[in-house]
C-alpha cells in the first residue's frame, strides 16, 4: 500500500551547515577553558542573551538539547539513567535530567556524532530560570553533584502573558538585574551593556526569523518535515542570543522560501498532513519515516514552533512572526530597556502559556490545524517531560471536538525503556489506515 | 487463537478457530484448510484474501498463504459488528491477549479508538490465570462469578501478584464464587476505564473470546451502568469484519 | 506566589498580587474588605496555628498524648473545617492532653516526610508495630500551620511575609537547601530515632529533595528508609520493610 509520490523533492542545502554549528557549541564548551574562557550551564529559556555581557568567551552547555543529544544516543542514554536511579533518583523525573546528571555521575562527556569523552567538563556558573517545578532544582543538584558550582536562577512563575502587569514584568526584570550583579562577583568580569543590547536584538530576530520559518511550512507541499525542523531548531534553544544563530535563520528562511517558490515537498509523495506534540521520543525519530510510507508528513508542532519561536497575530488574523524591535524603528540604548524588551519577549512565548491553561494550548493547536491545513494530530503522551504534557488529555478531546482525528501514543523523550515501538507502529497503521478512508 | 471465514456472496460458509502454534504460517495454513474442508474447496477458489489481527504481516503477501489485503483488527472489528448490528456505536473487543474499543458514527466511520496490549491483566489471560488459582475450568469461570452477590475488592493490579492475592483470599475462606466475580469485576473495571477514553455511546457491543464469559459480561453492564450487546459468535467478528474487508474488494 | 522566596524581589512581587488579589475578592463578594476585617482574618488563622503547634510541642515529651494518626487528623481536618470551630474543638483537645498519658508504649520515635499525608492506614500499620511517629515535614502537616503571621503596619505585607518565610515546600527551595537545617531541627527536638522517607510516585518536588535528606539524615546517624506511595499501596509488603527497619533500629539502641 504504497504511495507514489507525486512532488519534486531536494536536500536542504543549510543542513550540513546546521551540524556544524551544532557540533561546534558542544566543542566549544568542552575546550572553553583553553581559550581563557567560562563554562556556563542552564536551561533553553534562561535569558541567555545576560551573560553574553560578560564576553565573547561564554561558553555554554544547554540542559535540554544536552539530554536529546543523550537520549539519541541511546547506549549511553541508559547508562546515564541507571546512574541516576543508583544514586536515588525516581524514575517518574524529568528524562532530561536523569540524563544530564547520568552524564555528570559517570564523568563522561556526549558529542553531536556519538563520541562519549572522557571527563564531564565541569561548568564555571549555572544560569538558569525556573520555567518548571524541576528547572531550578536540576541544577541544585548538579551543582551538588559537582561539588558546589555558584547558582543563580530566575523565577518567571507570573503568569500567563496576556496577564502580564507592572508588577509582575518587575519582577522578572529586578531578578534579571540582580542576576548581572551577581553575574559580575562571581566571575570578577565587568559587564558590557553593549554585548546586552546586541545579544537581545540578535535573540529577536532569530526568534522572529524562526516564527517566519514555520509560517512557510504553511505551503502545500510543505517544504521541511517536522524530523528535519528538530535538526534546525535546536539551534535557536542553545544560541538563539548569537550573531551565528540569527544571520543562520535567515539563510534557512530565503532558502525554505525559495522552495515554496518553486514547490519543492520535504516528502514528495505528501498526501496527509499531520503535526505532532510535545518533544518526540528522541531515540525513534524513525518514527516520521515510517509516517512516509502512507504519505504522511508532519510539518511540525507547538513544540518545534513556539518553543523559540516569537509569534503575533497578524493583521489578516494568521498567526505569524513577532515584529522585532528593530523592526519597529526601537533602538536599545540602556541596560534596563534591553532587560524589560528580553523579559517580554520572552514571557509572550507561546509554548510558555498553556503552562497556566490548558485552553489556551488547544487554541493555539486548533490554529495550527486550521492555518495548516492539518488532517490529522499525533499527540506523544510524554511521561518525561510533565510541563509539556500538562493538559495533553484536554488538548487531545478538544481537537476531536474540532473533528480532527487524533492519535495518542505512550513514550518518553529521553527514557526509551518507556516507548513501545511495535506498539506505537501499529497504532499508526491502524490511524493512517484510518485517515485514508476518509 | 487464529480465526478463519469464508465467505460467499456475503455470507458466512465456513470457519474454524485453532489455537496458534509456534510456527504461526503453519497454523494458519492448518486453520483455512480446516476451513476449506468444511464446504469442500481448494485455495484457488479463493479470490480475496484479508489478513487482520496482530500477527498479519506474517501472511500478508508471504507464502503460503499470500493474502492480498491487510486491514487493522478494530476496523475490522467495526466492519463486522456493524453488518451484524447496525446501531453499533463502540465495540469492545478482549481476546486472551488484548483489549480494544474503537467507536464510530451512524456511517460505520471510525472515530477514535484505544488498545492495550501491555497488561495481562486487561486481557483473558488474567481469567485463566485465576482460573488455575481457583482450580476450575475456564469455561466455567463466568457460570460461577454469576452465583455471587458481592464484590471483594481486589487490590493487586498485576495479574501475577492477583494470583497470590486470590490464594489469599480462598484462605481466608472468601468463597470460589465471591473471588470469581471479584476477578471479573476487576478485568471489566480496567477494560471499561479503557473504553471511557472514547466516549461511551449506545449501542455498546462486546466481541472477542472473553464476550463468552458470561460473567464478564455482567460486570460490564454493572460497571458502565449501561446494557451491552453480546455479538452471537463473539471471537470471530474480526475475522468476519476482515472477510467484508475482502468481499468488497472484489467488488470494485 | 513566587517560587523564588530566598530572592529579595519575591516579597514586593507576592504583595503586589495580594493587591490585585483582594480587589477581585471585593468585585466578587460585592464587599469591602477593610483593616479591621484583615487583622480578624490574620487573627483567627494565627489561633489555629498556634494551637496545632502547642498540640505539637505535647509530642516532645516521652510518652507523646497523641498519635502520629490523631496527630495527622487533628491537622488534617483543619484544612477543611471553618477555622473558628476547628480552634474551639482544639482548646478543648489541648485541655484534655495537658492531663492525659497514654496507655500506648511509645515506643520507636519516628519522623515522616513528604508531600501530602492523609495515608490513616499507613500510619495505623506502623504505630502498631511497636512504633509511634512524634513529628513530621509534610506539606499536610507541620509545613502547613508551622510560622504565624507578625504584626505589621502593611497586612497584606505581613501575609506576603508568612508565606515567603514559611517552612519551604521543595519546588520553592532553592538556590540553597533549607529544609534540611529545618528537618535536622525537628528532628533533634522531636529526639527522632528513624525516619520514613514517604515519596508521593509523580510529587518531583519531593522526589528531587529526597536524596539529598537521606544523605544529611546518615551523616547526622539518623536512619531513614524510602517508600513510594500510590494511589494503590502494596500494604502487605510495606509492613514487612518498616518491621525490618524498627527492628534495625532497635538493635541500634542496644548499642
Amino acid at each position: 500500500m504504497e504511495i507514489a509520490a507525486k512532488y519534486p523533492t531536494e536536500r536542504l542545502k543549510c543542513w550540513g551547515k546546521a551540524k556544524e554549528i551544532r557540533k561546534k557549541y558542544y566543542e566549544d564548551y568542552m575546550n572553553a577553558h583553553d581559550s581563557g574562557g567560562l563554562r556556563m550551564v542552564g536551561g533553553a529559556w534562561s535569558f541567555s542573551a545576560i551573560p553574553s555581557g560578560l564576553g565573547d568567551d561564554i561558553f555554554s552547555l544547554t540542559g535540554e538539547p544536552y539530554g536529546a543529544n543523550i537520549s539519541f544516543n541511546k547506549d549511553f542514554s541508559i547508562k546515564c539513567l541507571e546512574a541516576a536511579e543508583k544514586h536515588g533518583y525516581a524514575r517518574t523525573l524529568c528524562a532530561y535530567m536523569r540524563n544530564y546528571w547520568g552524564s555528570i555521575l559517570l564523568d563522561k562527556y556526549c558529542l553531536t556524532d556519538g563520541t562519549i569523552v572522557d571527563g564531564f567538563p565541569k561548568p564555571d556558573f549555572i544560569w538558569q530560570d525556573h520555567i518548571c517545578c524541576s528547572h531550578a532544582k536540576w541544577y541544585q543538584v548538579v551543582s551538588e553533584l559537582e561539588g558546589g558550582i555558584p547558582q543563580f536562577c530566575i523565577d518567571v512563575s507570573v503568569g500567563p502573558y496576556n496577564e502580564l502587569n507592572e508588577n509582575r514584568l518587575n519582577y522578572v526584570v529586578s531578578q534579571m538585574n540582580d542576576g548581572i550583579e551577581w553575574l559580575q562577583k562571581v566571575t570578577g568580569r565587568d559587564y558590557d551593556d553593549d554585548k546586552l543590547i546586541e545579544a537581545v536584538n540578535n535573540e529577536c530576530r532569530s526568534t522572529s526569523l524562526w516564527a517566519e520559518i514555520c509560517v512557510l511550512n504553511k505551503a502545500v507541499p510543505a517544504p521541511l518535515d517536522e524530523k528535519t525542523i528538530y535538526a534546525l531548531y535546536v539551534l535557536g534553544t542553545i544560541l538563539k542570543h548569537s550573531k551565528v544563530v540569527a544571520d543562520f535563520y535567515e539563510e534557512v528562511r530565503d532558502e525554505v522560501k525559495d522552495r515554496v517558490n518553486r514547490g519543492i515537498a520535504a516528502v514528495p509523495n505528501e498526501s496527509i498532513r499531520v503535526m505532532t506534540d510535545t518533544q518526540p521520543p528522541w531515540g525513534f525519530l524513525k518514527i516520521f519515516r515510517y509516517l512516509e510510507k502512507f504519505g504522511g508528513i508532519s510539518v511540525g508542532s507547538l513544540y518545534t514552533f513556539a518553543l523559540i519561536g516569537a509569534w503575533e497575530d497578524k493583521e489578516d488574523g494568521t498567526w505569524g512572526p513577532r515584529t522585532t524591535p528593530q523592526q519597529q524603528g526601537i533602538e536599545i540604548k540602556t541596560r534596563e530597556q534591553a532587560l524589560r524588551i528580553l523579559a517580554d519577549w520572552n514571557l509572550s512565548k507561546p509554548e510558555w502559556q498553556h503552562f497556566y491553561s490548558h485552553e489556551y494550548k488547544s487554541e493555539m493547536m486548533l490554529r495550527i490545524a486550521r492555518e495548516w491545513k492539518l488532517d490529522g494530530v499525533l499527540l506523544h503522551y510524554n511521561r518525561g517531560c510533565e510541563g509539556l504534557t500538562l493538559g495533553i488529555a484536554e488538548n487531545r478531546l478538544a481537537i476531536q471536538k474540532a473533528g480532527i482525528p487524533v492519535l495518542a501514543f505512550e513514550g518518553n523523550m529521553g527514557d526509551e525503556r518507556e516507548f513501545d515501538e511495535i506498539r506505537t507502529t501499529r497504532q499508526i497503521d491502524t490511524f493512517m489506515e484510518n485517515l485514508r478512508k476518509r | 487463537m487464529i480465526k478463519v471465514v469464508l465467505l460467499d456472496d456475503r455470507k458466512t460458509v465456513a470457519k474454524s478457530n485453532i489455537l496458534s502454534g509456534f510456527d504461526q504460517n503453519a497454523s494458519v495454513e492448518s486453520a483455512l484448510n480446516t476451513a476449506m474442508q468444511q464446504i469442500g474447496i481448494i485455495k484457488s477458489e479463493i479470490t480475496n484474501i484479508a489478513a487482520t489481527g496482530v500477527a498479519r504481516k506474517v501472511i500478508y503477501l508471504q507464502p503460503p498463504i499470500n493474502a492480498n489485503i491487510e486491514t487493522a483488527e478494530v476496523l475490522a472489528d467495526i466492519k463486522g459488528a456493524i453488518d451484524i448490528h447496525p446501531s453499533a456505536r463502540v465495540v469492545i473487543d478482549v481476546g486472551a491477549e488484548e483489549g480494544k474499543a474503537v467507536r464510530c458514527d451512524e456511517k460505520g466511520k471510525v472515530i477514535d479508538f484505544v488498545s492495550n496490549e501491555r497488561c495481562a491483566a486487561g486481557a483473558g489471560v488474567f481469567i485463566e490465570a485465576m482460573s488455575r488459582a481457583l482450580e476450575i475450568d475456564v469455561q466455567d469461570f463466568g457460570a460461577l462469578a454469576l452465583q455471587s452477590q458481592k464484590t471483594i475488592p481486589m487490590n493487586s493490579q498485576c495479574t501475577v501478584f492477583a494470583e497470590s492475592e486470590v490464594i489469599s483470599l480462598l484462605h481466608s475462606n472468601i468463597t470460589k464464587e465471591d473471588i470469581a466475580r471479584s476477578v471479573n469485576d476487576a478485568i471489566a473495571g480496567r477494560v471499561a476505564s479503557m473504553t471511557r477514553r472514547i466516549g461511551l455511546e449506545n449501542d455498546l457491543v462486546l466481541v472477542g473470546g472473553m464476550a463468552k464469559n458470561v460473567g464478564y459480561v455482567d460486570a460490564m453492564k454493572r460497571t458502565l451502568q449501561t446494557d451491552v450487546i453480546v455479538l452471537p459468535e463473539p471471537e470471530f467478528i474480526g475475522a468476519y469484519g476482515a472477510a467484508l474487508t475482502a468481499a468488497e474488494y472484489q467488488q470494485k | 506566589m513566587p517560587s523564588k522566596v530566598q530572592s529579595p524581589r519575591s516579597h514586593k512581587y507576592l504583595h503586589g498580587e495580594y493587591q490585585t488579589f483582594k480587589k477581585s475578592v471585593e468585585e466578587w463578594t460585592g464587599k469591602t474588605i477593610n483593616d479591621e476585617d484583615l487583622n480578624r482574618g490574620i487573627d483567627i488563622l494565627n489561633k489555629n496555628r498556634r494551637l496545632l503547634k502547642k498540640i505539637y510541642e505535647l509530642r516532645r515529651s516521652d510518652k507523646p498524648p497523641i498519635t502520629g494518626l490523631e496527630a495527622m487528623e487533628i491537622v488534617v481536618s483543619s484544612q477543611f473545617v471553618d477555622k473558628r470551630e476547628h480552634t474551639k474543638l482544639l482548646s478543648e483537645t489541648l485541655k484534655e492532653l495537658e492531663e492525659y498519658t497514654p496507655d500506648k508504649e511509645t515506643g520507636v520515635r519516628l519522623m515522616k516526610i513528604g508531600s501530602e499525608d492523609d495515608d490513616r492506614d499507613f500510619l495505623k500499620m506502623v504505630e502498631s508495630l511497636g512504633a509511634t511517629f512524634v513529628t513530621d515535614d509534610h506539606c499536610t502537616g507541620s509545613r502547613y500551620f508551622w510560622n504565624e503571621t507578625k504584626n505589621g503596619d502593611d497586612q497584606l505585607a505581613a501575609i506576603a511575609t508568612r508565606y515567603i518565610e514559611r517552612p519551604a515546600c521543595p519546588s520553592k527551595d532553592w538556590p540553597e537547601r533549607t529544609r534540611i537545617p529545618h528537618i535536622l531541627d525537628l528532628a533533634k527536638q522531636y529526639n527522632v530515632q528513624g525516619v520514613i522517607l514517604a515519596q508521593q510516585k509523580f510529587c518531583d518536588p519531593h522526589e528531587l529533595d529526597f536524596p539529598s535528606i537521606a544523605k544529611s539524615l546518615k551523616e547526622q546517624d539518623i536512619p531513614s528508609m524510602q517508600l513510594e506511595f500510590d494511589v494503590t499501596v502494596p500494604a502487605g509488603q510495606f509492613q514487612t520493610r518498616v518491621e525490618a527497619f524498627l527492628e534495625m533500629i532497635r538493635e541500634e539502641e542496644l548499642f
